[in-house]
């Protein structure tokens, strides 16, 4: 009644929670703080700033920037896991598409560690059980005997179908790279589908992911431009779909002579404001990949103000959530290996 | 016979304006409730913002109330 139907998700509740959720996370403020502790006192300030169940859980078993890192990725993971099962109807329908960037994350993980000899172990501890796989399901998967026997048993639980062709391809050559670009194409193609354009706010989502697809595609392509890799080459790792880089503007951007020349390509684009004062050969390539992650984070935010009570709400604090433990991880890291301030803060995106 | 007809037209309308008036506040409170329990459960500090929020739809059946009142009102005048 009145199309309020159970099947249409419960997004006021949810979006409620997120925007709590969201209001909780840290500030310009907290990284500076950081950045000027040693790392005993980051685990401290971290635990008191909404990590206390996970730092308590595994400070006997960690220690150090280890500790750190696991405590927020668990966090994180809980976190999504929570948002997952509140969740109903085609909102939850449009999370489980969106999480399951993780479920291959993990994939990765267990396919890379078992290609290094790695034991069960120490892949376990790299996973971040976030998306649709829980741990006892990646378990599973780690305890398999061969590739074929993971791959396998990961199309038959997310019910996604890797062509034979590629399975081959992965067979003959052994190069994960095919396996694990094939896998983020088919995850964009199946989130795009899992988004029924019938409404404002999903069409909008659904331009939100075409954005993504279009800031992932330029990154790939600066990546591989920068290690003089053919353009040729290039373009297969492209993922079909973008809004604003079709395959025309791509094979332009993979055939430039060097990044400073793809200026004139890329001044069309909508992100070109934020990107342009990076794009130059003698810039390192991460002032580029934290400006478009800036403009990604202040799109999802724009577009959550435009529809409170939509799935974007929800996809802005995951996104908002992940660069905070990827800011915390950095600082970290850095401080661990001894990196300069300056040079730590230039690395966040806040 | 023609005052019978006019007085009962008008409960009905009384009826109606507290009837549809109590479904508009229940529409709205459904999303305002699940949005207020979503933020109590993260902070229960909230609540009392929450129950605020959730109470303010109520307003809209006491229009539906006084508009009915006023109605009844007119049966108990006498006519001239």
């Amino acid at each position: 009644m009145f199309g309020r139907s159970g099947k249409k998700g419960n997004y006021a509740y949810i979006v409620a929670r997120v925007k709590a959720k969201k209001a909780g996370l840290m500030n310009d403020d907290a990284y500076s703080k950081m950045l000027m502790m040693s790392l005993p006192e980051i685990s401290r300030f971290i635990s008191e700033s909404g990590y206390q169940k996970e730092i308590t859980e595994l400070t006997g078993k960690y220690s150090g920037v280890d500790l750190i890192e696991h405590a927020t990725y668990t966090n994180m993971a809980r976190l999504y896991r929570s948002i997952l099962e509140s969740s109903e109807g085609d909102l939850k329908e449009m999370i489980v598409s969106d999480l399951e960037r993780w479920d291959i994350w993990n994939l990765k993980v267990i396919l890379r560690g078992r290609s290094f000899g790695l034991g069960a172990d120490d892949i376990r501890e790299d996973l971040v059980p976030a998306g649709v796989l829980d741990l006892e399901h990646l378990d599973k998967l780690i305890s398999m005997d061969s590739d074929d026997d993971i791959l396998a048993a990961y199309q038959k639980q997310t019910e996604v179908t890797i062509p034979a062709a590629v399975l081959s391809k992965y067979k003959e050559e052994k190069n994960l790279a095919v396996i694990e670009d094939c896998l983020d194409k088919i995850y964009y193609e199946k989130l795009l589908l899992s988004i029924d354009p019938s409404s404002r706010p999903k069409r909008l989502f659904q331009d939100f992911i075409r954005n993504e697809i279009d800031i992932t595609n330029l990154e790939t392509i600066l990546k591989l431009k920068k290690e003089n890799v053919p353009a040729d080459v290039i373009l297969t790792y492209v993922i079909p779909g973008g809004k604003l880089i079709d395959k025309k503007l791509a094979t332009q951007l993979a055939n430039a002579e060097s990044v400073s020349a793809m200026n004139g390509d890329l001044s069309q684009l909508e992100f070109y404001e934020d990107i342009k004062d990076a794009l130059d050969d003698s810039k390192p390539l991460r002032e580029i990949v934290a400006a478009l992650e800036k403009y990604h984070m202040a799109q999802a935010s724009t577009f959550s103000h435009l529809y409170p009570l939509s799935v974007i709400p929800v996809i802005d604090f995951m996104i908002h959530k992940e660069n905070e433990v990827n800011n915390i991880r950095i600082i970290a890291r850095g401080l661990e290996s001894g990196l300069d301030r300056e040079i730590i803060k230039g690395l966040l995106v806040v | 016979m023609v005052d019978t007809v006019g007085y009962g037209l008008i409960a009905i309308g009384a009826g109606i304006a507290v009837g549809i008036t109590g479904l508009g506040a229940g529409l709205a409170e459904r999303d305002v409730g699940a949005a207020a329990v979503g933020a109590i459960t993260e902070d229960v500090s909230l609540f009392g913002k929450a129950m605020v929020l959730m109470v303010l739809p109520e307003t809209i059946v006491i229009f539906g109330l006084v508009v009915a009142i006023l109605a009844m009102v007119m049966i108990s005048i006498p006519t001239a």
